[in-house]
């Protein structure tokens, strides 16, 4: 089993608030991510979970049971660290044995653990040599080995592919998903990385500041970002905000007027009043479009890249808060300096009230669970 | 850094060097010369460095004429290397609290481990004389080992502490999160890891204790057998002459084994002088 619930999680180093009371219910064989930029505190929530740091408020349980004041090893968790951790002047085998030597287990036990370890992570080979000798990749593999002899209840991840370069970044990815299958194990991951995130996560809980902005499938955050900062936070490249005037609210949608004066039904239900409020318009690069739409925003764009599959524009538009930013199919026409009409669509458009909070999207299921259509 | 130095750098730097390395290794060089003269040849005027009858007939005789010599160099082994053990069972437990745990008064602590190390040892001779005198301990290896001991432990502290502080902390986090003690930790992963830093301050440990036993023998002892070889040296004082080939001779002896020591143990030190100096 592997169940694991915080209630109310806080904490604090001397007067900073670092955790600020964090709910959330982990089921078994879930793949969690924590995500969030520098200093949101994510790290410093996986370590309370460890048990390397102590909690100053609230509870985190494991499998019913709370494990606020356990050392790590009795709250039944594994842990991968960012620079893999392995100790130098142990040989592949013993790195991987070391939980179990821990332990005092019988040889015969350790070696049976360690080779089903090493069959899995495909280290068989490598069990004689010293982590120095070693790949960045294989280096990973170890710290997952010595994570997984003690198949634990819940295993952590501390941003473990960060030291790898991207390609054999891709690869571990997969390789961890894969991992996740065989096991049947709950997994806890941080990165920075909202690739990692949207690629392995079931659910990706976004955290801001030490508190929970949004936690949610992959899709549902990409889809129904809860507020700015997901809707920032989520997606590559970056989401592009406009200011925007609220006119009306209409059970179609809600009616809005663009910099340049241009009226757009954004398909969402509105919470509150909307007229003459300043709002704030989200819309996806890859949303936009240079067919006919129900509105456009004139851009000229200042750089644009070619990536063959791609073209990605950037521009300054008024109104928008960022460099406004375009991807185009790669067969698009876009030069520096000759401006397009960039074709926005209501149904594909965000919106956020003058708190950043957003309206709630009228999104089809398919959206939402594409495959749910194979059923 | 790409710098070749021009012809005149080399004279200078090379130069430097030698002066240096003279007046470090003249004394050993004239010290070997001097054990392989005759003891008549030694007082010539004007001063000659090289006269007849050179033999190695000194490090032959000097076991005759001093019975006893092999005893005081296994006492100055046999004490330097109990101090620099018992030392080094007190620096490492006490450089890893140091460089890890967060207690009161850590910093004070460290700073009166640097005080002491600034008294020389022959200031506290007297108290340390009566205090022996006290517990009955004079005139034991106890004596030369116990004072010898406390004064490597202050400089072994802050050696090893700074290179402990150097490993990285989440070796000793992912220890503990497989369930490793404190002692199973240190024992299993820092020390293995510190390997170097252990043995430079093994050899400074030593080194130090090699060099200190003579006035603690000095004052504390006057039982000849359990003299080590600095004071076992006055043996060759006659009442009229002096043996100096001899002396020299048994002088040079005496420093093997701490050249062995030395050469055993120097590449480590290379390596624990630099290591984390650069990122892998």
């Amino acid at each position: 089993m592997g169940e694991l619930q915080l209630r109310d999680v806080r904490k604090n180093y001397g007067q900073m608030e670092v955790i600020k009371g964090v709910n959330l219910d982990v089921n078994h064989g879930e793949f969690i991510v924590f995500v969030g930029p520098s200093g949101c505190g994510k790290s410093t929530l996986l370590r309370m979970i460890a048990g390397l740091e102590e909690i100053t408020g609230g509870d985190i349980t494991i499998d019913s049971k709370v494990v606020n004041n356990l050392p790590p090893v009795k709250r039944g968790i594994a842990m991968v660290f960012q620079s893999y951790a392995l100790y130098p002047h142990m040989t592949v085998y013993e790195n991987i044995a070391f939980p179990l030597r821990v332990e005092r287990l019988a040889n015969d036990k350790v070696e049976e653990k360690v080779q089903a370890a090493a069959g899995i992570l495909q280290l068989t080979d490598r069990l004689l040599h010293k982590p120095g000798e070693l790949s960045g990749g294989q280096r990973q593999r170890v710290a997952i080995g010595r994570a997984i002899v003690r198949a634990p209840s819940v295993f952590l991840f501390d941003e473990p592919l960060s030291n790898l370069d991207a390609a054999l970044r891709a690869e571990m990815r997969v390789e961890l998903a894969k991992l996740h299958n065989t096991l049947d194990a709950t997994m806890i991951y941080v990165t920075h990385d909202q690739v990692e995130a949207m690629t392995m996560a079931d659910r990706i809980v976004v955290l801001d500041l030490g508190v929970i902005s949004q936690v949610g499938t992959p899709l549902d955050l990409y889809h129904k970002p809860r507020n700015l900062f997901v809707a920032g936070f989520i997606g590559n490249p970056k989401m592009n905000f406009i200011e925007v005037t609220g006119k009306q609210a209409t059970g179609d949608g809600v009616i809005v007027t663009l910099p340049s004066g241009q009226e757009l039904t954004v398909k969402v239900s509105a919470h509150g009043a909307v007229a003459g409020k300043t709002l704030t318009l989200g819309i996806r690069p890859e949303d936009l479009t240079i067919e006919r739409a129900d509105a456009s925003i004139e851009v000229v764009p200042n750089v644009v890249e070619h990536l063959g599959i791609h073209t990605v524009t950037y521009s300054a538009v008024e109104g928008a808060k960022s460099t406004f930013c375009s991807l185009l199919p790669g067969s698009a026409a876009a030069r520096v300096g000759v401006p397009v009409a960039m074709g926005l669509n209501g149904t594909d458009c965000h919106l956020f009230d003058e708190a950043g909070i957003a309206f709630e999207r009228q999104l089809s299921v398919e959206k939402l669970d594409p495959a749910a259509m194979l059923v | 850094m790409l710098h070749k130095y021009r012809w005149y750098e080399y004279v200078l730097i090379y130069s430097g060097l030698a002066l240096f390395l003279t007046f470090v290794l003249a004394p050993f060089v004239e010290a070997f010369v001097v054990s392989l003269r005759p003891l008549s040849g030694l007082f010539s005027i004007p001063y000659r460095f090289i006269t007849d009858e050179m033999s190695f007939d000194a490090y032959f005789t000097m076991w005759e004429n001093v019975p006893l010599l092999w005893l005081y160099m296994f006492n100055s082994f046999f004490i330097a290397t109990v101090v620099t053990v018992l030392g080094l069972i007190c620096i490492i437990p006490a450089a890893y609290a140091f460089a890890r745990f967060e207690f009161p008064a850590r910093n004070t602590l460290l700073g009166l481990f640097i005080a002491v190390n600034m008294f020389s040892g022959a200031v506290l001779i007297i108290p340390l004389f009566k205090l022996m005198q006290q517990y009955g301990l004079l005139n034991t290896y106890f004596a030369m080992i116990a004072p010898g001991t406390a004064f490597v432990i202050p400089t072994g502290i802050w050696l090893l502490r700074s290179y402990l502080i150097r490993i990285p902390r989440e070796l000793e986090e992912a220890a503990w999160v497989d369930g490793a003690g404190k002692l199973y930790t240190l024992w299993r992963v820092i020390i293995p890891v510190a390997l170097p830093g252990i043995v430079v301050v093994t050899i400074t440990a030593f080194i130090t204790a090699y060099a200190q036993q003579f006035i603690f023998a000095l004052t504390f002892n006057s039982v000849n057998e359990l003299n080590p070889l600095p004071v076992g040296l006055f043996q060759f004082f006659g009442r009229q002459t002096v043996v100096w080939n001899e002396l020299m001779a048994a002088s040079l002896v005496g420093i093997l084994p701490v050249l062995f020591v030395y050469v055993f143990l120097q590449r480590y030190i290379v390596a624990g002088l630099t290591a984390g100096a650069v990122k892998e």
